[in-house]
């Protein structure tokens, strides 16, 4: 456990650049937001609502990539193993997310109570996102980021493994399963049943619940790859 | 007693046979020279020997267990390589720091003193570092360490004659102080020859020589003289190489001790270098192999 937190660590060696940059983008994008919506003026109808906040969302998806294509190779030379390093991955990737979950939250909290930053901005509180119970709201904003990050770390495996063609691979291999899928579906003339079953799942389970067992599968399945991948 | 060990062991890369039986062992606390030609299969022994790749076949033990994900074996172990990526955001302190934190035996005035040796920039970002320094850097990583059990893999392409010197009399004063077990692998045999404790000579992933330097020094003799005398002395002997001029032979073979006086031959010892070139050659020729095949990638 202590060479998990010891690898951990080194991922995150330069925190401002890790853990610092992706905040400081965010407030620079709410800024810039806040002075576009400050030049249009006219009414403030509550009823702004930015999907900038997808930059932080990005971000997360690749800096466990790097993670795992620049960091992985020097690790194993210093006698880490994969195991021990994968598990490093998990744990910063959900502490980043757990932390970037509560900076959204409290965000959306001063967001609600000053009118939109006074502009009737939503930047943070999306209207989507459960309302009135913070934790679910937190769970709601950190399981997608944790789900882009296990996409990072998967795509970043397959490329130690197999390289750029794996990817490519990969990446048409999945949206062949996808496209097969919705095939299917329409097939079966599924699309009512699908659109039903979604209806009935309680917001919650749609914005963390099945996400997470999203996370669970790639991070799964990165592992089964990475497990014969070479430095 | 061997701490490491590597017995019949295969590696296959499709129809490339990167490790073919190869076998051989590495005993605690001495400086082994891992030598052969581009290819030849060292930096895949070493991975073998790290866990950093899964064997075809054979068996491998490193403290009397398989390396591969055993975090007991690896924890003692530092793999330093010619070609080793460090991450883009990494600068030089970084990845002292990184290192630091995972070897327990890590002496930070030691690496402090080589990064002033070497004039490493510590706040330079590792990208922007010369060939050279990008190869220091990963020297004073190996030597600052101090892992029971390092391997240097061509550790050194891009420094001068003065800091690879530097670098060899370092790693002898430290190994001095603090033994350890250390399997260096290089085209550069004739400066490590003194260095090196033991040999190991691999080509096309078969072992050819894994002998201690000692007895490697008079394990072969070049004899120059007439022809007849000389094909006496050669005879039932295993020649490595042969070259003829007019009436005179010049031939060096393995396992004949020194001719005697009075026959008018005149004897040479081999050096380490050439006794890997000829035993190469040899192999490559009695394996019906054109000695120069093989042969890719830059030599350095």
């Amino acid at each position: 456990m202590r060479r998990v937190l010891d690898v951990a660590r080194i991922q995150t060696i330069n925190p401002f650049l890790t853990i610092g940059l992706p905040l400081v983008v965010l407030g620079l994008v709410l800024l810039l937001n806040l002075a576009t919506f400050a030049v249009i003026g006219g009414p403030s109808d509550g009823d702004r609502t930015t999907g900038a906040l997808l930059a932080l969302y990005v971000m997360m998806g690749i800096a466990p990539l790097q993670t795992m294509t620049q960091l992985f190779p020097f690790a194993l030379g210093l006698g880490v193993t994969r195991r021990t390093f994968y598990a490093a991955t998990a744990l910063v990737v959900v502490a980043q997310s757990a932390v970037y979950g509560l900076v959204i939250v409290i965000a959306s909290q001063v967001e609600a109570s000053t009118g939109g930053w006074g502009l009737g901005l939503r930047f943070f509180g999306l209207p989507f996102l459960p309302q009135g119970n913070i934790a679910a709201q937190w769970l709601a904003v950190t399981v997608p980021m944790v789900v882009l990050a296990s996409i990072g770390v998967f795509v970043g495996v397959v490329f130690k493994r197999w390289g750029q063609l794996g990817v490519y691979g990969a990446t048409i291999g999945g949206a062949a399963l996808l496209t097969g899928l919705a095939l299917l579906v329409t097939g079966l003339d599924g699309w009512p049943a699908v659109g039903g079953f979604l209806a009935s799942q309680p917001p919650l389970a749609l914005l963390a619940g099945y996400p997470l067992l999203i996370a669970l599968l790639f991070g799964g399945t990165g592992w089964l790859v990475l497990r014969r991948a070479t430095a | 007693m061997s701490l490491v060990r590597m017995s019949g062991v295969t590696k296959r890369y499709g129809d490339v046979h990167a490790l073919d039986g190869a076998s051989f062992g590495l005993a605690e606390n001495r400086i082994h020279g891992l030598l052969g030609r581009n290819g030849a299969g060292k930096t895949t022994a070493m991975q073998v020997l790290t866990g950093q790749v899964l064997e075809t076949s054979g068996t491998v033990e490193v403290f009397g267990e398989s390396p591969y994900e055993n975090a007991r074996v690896l924890n003692r172990v530092c793999f330093v390589k010619e070609s080793q990526r460090y991450p883009d955001a990494f600068r030089v302190e970084h990845a002292l720091r990184a290192a630091e934190l995972l070897h327990q035996n890590w002496d930070a005035a030691f690496a402090a003193e080589l990064v002033a040796d070497f004039g490493l920039p510590r706040r330079r970002r590792i990208k922007k570092l010369s060939r050279g320094m990008l190869s220091a850097l990963g020297l004073i990583i190996g030597l600052a360490s101090r892992a029971p059990l390092t391997f240097f893999d061509e550790p050194y392409l891009g420094l001068d004659a003065v800091a690879r010197q530097m670098f060899y009399d370092r790693l002898l004063a430290d190994y001095a102080e603090h033994p350890r077990t250390i399997l260096l692998s290089t085209h550069l045999i004739d400066e490590v020859s003194d260095l090196v404790e033991h040999v190991v000579l691999i080509d096309r992933g078969r072992i050819l020589i894994d002998e201690d330097a000692d007895a490697l020094r008079g394990a072969a003799v070049t004899v120059t003289g007439p022809a007849a005398a000389v094909e006496a002395f050669a005879a039932g002997h295993t020649e490595l190489h042969r070259e003829q001029l007019a009436g005179f032979l010049r031939v060096t073979v393995a396992g004949a001790g020194e001719p005697p006086d009075g026959l008018g031959l005149e004897a040479e010892p081999v050096s380490l270098q050439q006794l890997v070139v000829r035993t190469t050659q040899h192999s490559n020729r009695t394996n019906g192999q054109p000695a120069t095949a093989g042969a890719r990638g830059g030599e350095h």
